[in-house]
């Protein structure tokens, strides 16, 4: 299942429903054969996420993904020990205990004895895997996706360069686990801020920038197969004059997907000064990035 | 092989890019899974190893071309290697030569660059050596570019001169190129690339009239009016604080309390009790121009943060016009009006003086740098306009590094920024964030999105 050439990754990326470009290739063949996590960087919408989609899609394997926002912490990311669930087993359990320590001479003896059991409470059985355990502890290979790792706090950067380098999480109570399969990790930012010289050197960088025309028509035409080609040309340059302009959210390749279904759906074949305006709301996320827009729509309808 | 990398790397630390050995290893690793006979697919391969932010690519693309496709690149098979001796007779016909800067420049053609760049580096420390004598301006190094570009343009006129017929055509040809690149070097201008930048243009418009006024066409009686709005202002905010974070500071489990609250139900614990995390607050650094036009927006932004200041972990604020000076004392132990009334009256801050932010930003690292720390974030109030001098943006770029954020709020609308003497450009280049803050309204948006 695993990756043979750079063409073989392009090739099962198309497959798999994403047409990377040979820089996106080259650098996924690269993480694949050394088994390095990949750091995407790049504007949002650009398809950061759906990579690393399409390279669990195509290399069979089940992705599990961590979402990062602020205050995220291990107890979210890696485990938590289930503390209602054990309180009630000690409930429940409480006969047994009784058993246990019923011929006990002393305290110190029948504290000695419940000590001999402890490990029955700190198991695999009480503990609630999160993503990243989950993610090294799986009987299959997987793929983590630990997305925007720049809207998480720097601490939390710290404590994934164990796991990013080592490939193993020490758990204090059941001491290091190591990882049975070696995931494919890609983490995505968004440049909200820089990340530590510390987790950049353990990465391989990968940043996708807008796609260029000629691979932007390909992807519209791959994941809207119905579409007009003419129509798609036609957008394709219009989105790109549109990238040009002083905008506060530049439309990416997600709105470009979204306006042309739009378009279909409305079924609008020719693009026109009225069925731009009716429609900006998907490339145009802010009012005032409508209005620049529409103030240089003349030069976007022309533009080749 | 391996050597070739080695020397690319040392091009790419000089070029401030961090190149660890590591990364150098693994770089070899992977350039011998890739077919290297595809050129793009080989400078994915180091751009992935040696560039891992998008500020760094462009420096990264720069080496990598100077290093691999510049002049000198491959020394051996540079198709024409060109004699010194006789591009020196043909200076010395063309009546060029004498000097050290004609020596630098006939050096640099002939394919060795040191004392040209020697040169250049010159000029730009330049505008350093001559603040420290109480003189500033970079127009001394304006003046020594343009000698040096005189000189490029004279010897180029002079080689074309030259009486036509000895066979030299070509020679020429390629020596003005050279003198053009040597010429290129001489103009460039570096400027980052900052692709996290954010600037924020729109505002909510929460004030009519009022909130809409721009802060330098404020009357007395509406300063006042201000300071009410900015009360109530604090209060709301204040409390969508507190609510926020009590949601947030849920901890791990708290175990004595909750076998303390079994005890009530006969030692089963029913309810769960958890730790409460303490509060992470921001650290703020505010640097306040406060020179005449700009004043106005800085003392309602000193205002608003100092009435929150409990909601952050430490504010510290520096006034400066052409030097710096720390107000935190000042604020902590004054009423705000009354401080604010301080600041102005202070010796120390020197209003009749040219605001100068190479200054205040060369001051600020000398003294205060310390203060920066990762959770550090830092405004800038000010309109970034330098009276023509030399800006210093590099230790704005110092600063960056240290800090967690760097917002610079323009009191100017942004169509001024970059006109007559503002580095507001320059600057930009070095900040996450830019806004203008003409008027309480953008003020306001300001202040929430920094405290929640």
């Amino acid at each position: 299942m695993e990756f043979e050439s750079i063409e073989d990754v392009t090739c099962r990326l198309e497959r798999a429903g994403y047409i990377p470009s040979r820089e996106i290739a080259t650098v996924v063949f690269l993480a694949a054969a050394t088994q390095k996590p990949i750091l995407v960087e790049g504007p949002a919408g650009g398809g950061k996420t759906e990579l690393a989609r399409a390279v669990a899609r195509c290399l069979g394997r089940d992705k599990i993904r961590l979402q990062c926002y602020e205050g995220l912490d291990e107890a979210k990311a890696l485990y938590e020990w289930e503390y209602a669930k054990q309180l009630l087993y000690t409930q429940m359990i409480k006969e047994k205990i009784n058993d246990l320590i019923a011929g006990a001479d002393s305290i110190a003896e029948a504290v000695e004895r419940i000590a001999e059991q402890e490990d029955a409470f700190f198991s695999e059985r009480f503990i609630l895997a999160r993503p990243l355990l989950q993610a090294i502890s799986s009987d299959k290979p997987v793929v983590l996706l630990i997305d925007e790792i720049d809207k998480a706090d720097p601490e939390f950067e710290a404590f994934l360069l164990e796991l990013l380098s080592e490939f193993q999480v020490s758990i204090p109570e059941l001491g290091i686990r190591k990882a049975r399969h070696i995931p494919m990790v890609v983490l995505t930012s968004n440049n909200y801020r820089d990340m530590s010289d510390a987790l950049k050197r353990r990465c391989i960088h990968l940043y996708i920038d807008y796609p260029e025309p000629e691979l932007e028509k390909r992807i519209i035409r791959l994941k809207l197969p119905g579409i007009d080609e003419a129509l798609a040309d036609r957008l394709v340059c219009a989105v790109n004059h549109i990238r040009e302009l002083d905008m506060k959210k530049r439309p990416c390749i997600s709105e470009t997907l979204d306006w042309a279904q739009a378009l279909m759906v409305l079924n609008i074949g020719e693009l026109s000064c009225q069925a731009v305006s009716d429609t900006l709301n998907v490339i145009c996320k802010y009012r005032a990035d409508a209005q620049l827009v529409r103030q240089s729509m003349d030069k976007v309808l022309s533009a080749k | 092989m391996i050597d070739r990398l080695i020397q690319f790397a040392a091009a790419c630390r000089a070029a401030d890019l961090r190149v660890s050995t590591a990364e150098l290893i693994d770089c070899h690793q992977h350039l011998q899974c890739v077919d290297l006979v595809d050129e793009a697919r080989f400078k994915t391969v180091l751009r992935a190893n040696f560039a891992k932010s998008r500020r760094d690519q462009a420096a990264f693309d720069r080496v990598y071309d100077l290093f691999f496709h510049g002049p000198g690149a491959g020394e051996d098979e540079s198709p024409q290697q060109m004699d010194a001796e006789a591009v020196a007779d043909l200076f010395s016909r063309a009546g060029i030569g004498g000097d050290d800067l004609d020596a630098a420049l006939l050096d640099f053609v002939t394919g060795d660059p040191a004392s040209f760049l020697q040169v250049l580096q010159d000029l730009d420390q330049q505008a350093d050596a001559s603040s420290a004598s109480g003189v500033k301006s970079n127009l001394g190094q304006l003046a020594g570019r343009m000698q040096v570009m005189l000189r490029i343009n004279a010897i180029q006129r002079g080689l074309a001169r030259l009486p036509d017929g000895t066979g030299q055509a070509p020679a020429a040809a390629s020596i003005s190129r050279r003198l053009d690149q040597a010429r290129g070097l001489l103009t460039r201008e570096n400027r980052p690339y900052n692709d996290g930048l954010r600037q924020v243009r729109s505002h909510h418009k929460h004030y009519q009239g009022l909130g809409e006024q721009p802060f330098s066409s404020l009357t007395p009686a509406e300063i006042e009016q201000m300071r009410d709005v900015i009360q109530q202002l604090v209060r709301k905010l204040r409390d969508r604080m507190g609510r926020r974070f009590a949601a947030s500071r849920r901890g791990g489990l708290d175990v004595r309390k909750t076998l303390r609250r079994a005890g009530r139900f006969q030692g089963v614990p029913l309810v769960l009790s958890y730790r409460r995390r303490p509060l992470r607050k921001t650290r703020i650094v505010a640097l306040c121009d406060v020179s005449g036009s700009v004043w106005s927006a800085a003392r309602f932004m000193l205002h608003l943060l100092y009435s929150l200041q409990d909601c952050f972990s430490s504010v510290h604020s520096f006034a400066f016009v052409s030097g710096t000076t720390d107000i935190t004392e000042i604020f902590a132990h004054n009423e705000v009006n009354c401080a604010l009334e301080k600041v102005l009256a202070s010796p120390d801050i020197g209003f009749d003086a040219l605001t100068d932010y190479g200054e205040v930003f060369y001051e600020f690292r000398q003294h205060h740098m310390h203060r920066i720390n990762r959770k550090t974030t830092v405004i800038i109030v000010g309109d970034g306009r330098s009276n023509y001098q030399h800006p210093r943006e590099s230790i704005l770029a110092e600063i960056r590094e240290k800090a967690r954020r760097i917002i610079w709020l323009n009191p100017e609308p942004e169509a001024f920024w970059g006109t007559g003497d503002s580095e507001m450009h320059t600057y930009k280049a070095h900040c996450h964030e830019v806004r203008t803050c003409q008027n309480l309204n953008q003020l306001i948006d300001f202040i929430e999105e920094l405290v929640l």
